[in-house]
């Protein structure tokens, strides 16, 4: 039993890492057309492109799975997902309208990052480490706000017209919390279905050690793109 | 309410355990480990043609990193070698704009290729610019205004190679545009 479950978590793992990265990150070339051909505000095509890269945007889920693993109770779930919008809306916002030229692959790789971080706490690594437990809270809102200059880096990239930014990077971030907010539900459904099931604990540290492999890949692949196109 | 709120408490408290150094030890290992594997033997062939092993090339995966158009972010300036392919792809020149569609291709490769636009004529510049470049010099090989053009290309140098088409109307204007031969598509700029 123990086999064949841990062999089927292992496949959705990797279902959910490989199948995304064809069409997550980057921009394709209808996005791109879509882009260029329209000029001033466009709110609803905005939320759409917004809410298609959150829920196609393996690494946010990735994070938002570490963050709400072990959050039993709605509330701590609302919090903690606030306090990662809040971060992520702050830069998204502030990245674009000052024009803030970060590297997309190195802030993938921070994102990467985050996700080992998170897996890592789950753990609790750095309790067992440092002999304390880091702010929880504070470390969502601090990743929150790098997973905000991913988002700016990304709506860089279209090269948006200055007609209507405002209007349309707000209706940008709408579309990420609505997608991050259908996301979270699908989430939360299957982690409270599995947590109703003593395989729940008994995967818990497979779980987050698998979190933790797939934000080492995420780091390397990042990584390698940031030194190979210089 | 309050009762199983508390009892929601007690579980977290309970059930968020520290894991024993041994445990953590593993459960990292194994992550730098697996993680570091499959992004050797899968991803980087796959994602940049890089296949320190040769195993992403036995299976296959290395031709996705050839296949794949613009790179993920940053500019695609790299030209490689393209294999001999074919493609076809739509473009919509918006009304009063240009854009740019490039391809990648090395010194002496040789590219078919056919356009025609649908709802009026555009100007266009067909050229290319070397590999490497930064003084953003370009060689025109034709400049002209149409509607319908064939022809074909082997590439002067390394370097990106493609058209600029611009829009002079008030309609968008769609470009149905043919490729053939060796090269590797960049797309839209």
């Amino acid at each position: 039993m123990s086999f064949k479950s841990l062999t089927r978590i292992l496949a959705i793992f990797c279902a959910c890492t490989f199948s995304a990265t064809l069409f997550a990150h980057g921009v394709d070339d209808s996005t791109k057309q879509f882009l260029l051909a329209n000029q001033g505000v466009s709110i609803i095509p905005y939320m759409y492109i917004g809410a298609k890269h959150m829920v196609t945007g393996y690494d946010h889920l990735l994070f938002l799975v570490g963050v709400i693993f072990f959050l039993y109770r709605s509330k701590d779930v609302m919090v903690y997902v606030t306090l990662f919008t809040i971060g992520h809306s702050v830069t998204l916002m502030f990245g674009v309208l000052y024009d803030m030229a970060v590297n997309a692959y190195l802030i993938d790789a921070i994102i990467g990052f985050s996700i080992i971080y998170k897996g890592f706490d789950n753990l609790g690594g750095f309790k067992r480490l440092f002999g304390f437990q880091p702010n929880t809270k504070a470390a969502v809102m601090i990743f929150g706000l790098f997973h905000g200059f991913g988002l700016a880096t990304k709506i860089q990239e279209f090269e948006i017209p200055k007609d209507g930014l405002v209007e349309n990077l707000i209706s940008f971030n709408v579309g990420v919390e609505l997608g991050q907010f259908s996301a979270l539900i699908v989430v939360l459904l299957v982690l409270s279905f599995w947590r109703r099931h003593p395989s729940f604990l008994k995967f818990s540290v497979a779980t987050n050690a698998l979190l933790m492999s797939a934000g080492v890949m995420l780091v390397g692949f990042q990584l390698t793109g940031y030194f190979t196109t210089i | 309410m309050t009762e199983s709120e508390d009892i929601g408490k007690a579980q977290h408290e309970l059930e968020h355990t520290i894991q024993p150094i041994r445990t953590l030890v593993k459960a990292s290992g194994f992550a730098a480990l697996f993680g570091a594997f499959v992004l050797t033997v899968v991803i980087l062939p796959a994602e940049y043609n890089i296949d320190p092993t040769g195993v992403g090339a036995s299976m296959g995966l290395t031709h996705l990193a050839n296949a794949s158009p613009a790179s993920q972010a940053g500019p695609a300036s790299s030209a490689e070698a393209g294999e001999y392919q074919e493609d076809h792809v739509d473009i919509t020149v918006p009304a009063g704009k240009g854009l740019e569609y490039k391809f990648s291709a090395l010194k002496g490769d040789d590219i078919r290729y056919s356009w025609q636009s649908f709802g009026g004529e555009l100007f266009f510049d067909f050229h290319g610019e070397p590999k490497g470049d930064t003084t953003g010099y370009f060689q025109s090989y034709t400049v002209s205004t149409s509607d319908k053009v064939r022809g074909s290309l082997t590439a002067p140098f390394e370097g990106s190679h493609g058209w600029y088409w611009e829009n002079k109307g008030n309609k968008p204007i769609k470009v149905s545009l043919h490729i053939e031969g060796k090269y590797k598509i960049i797309g839209i700029k």
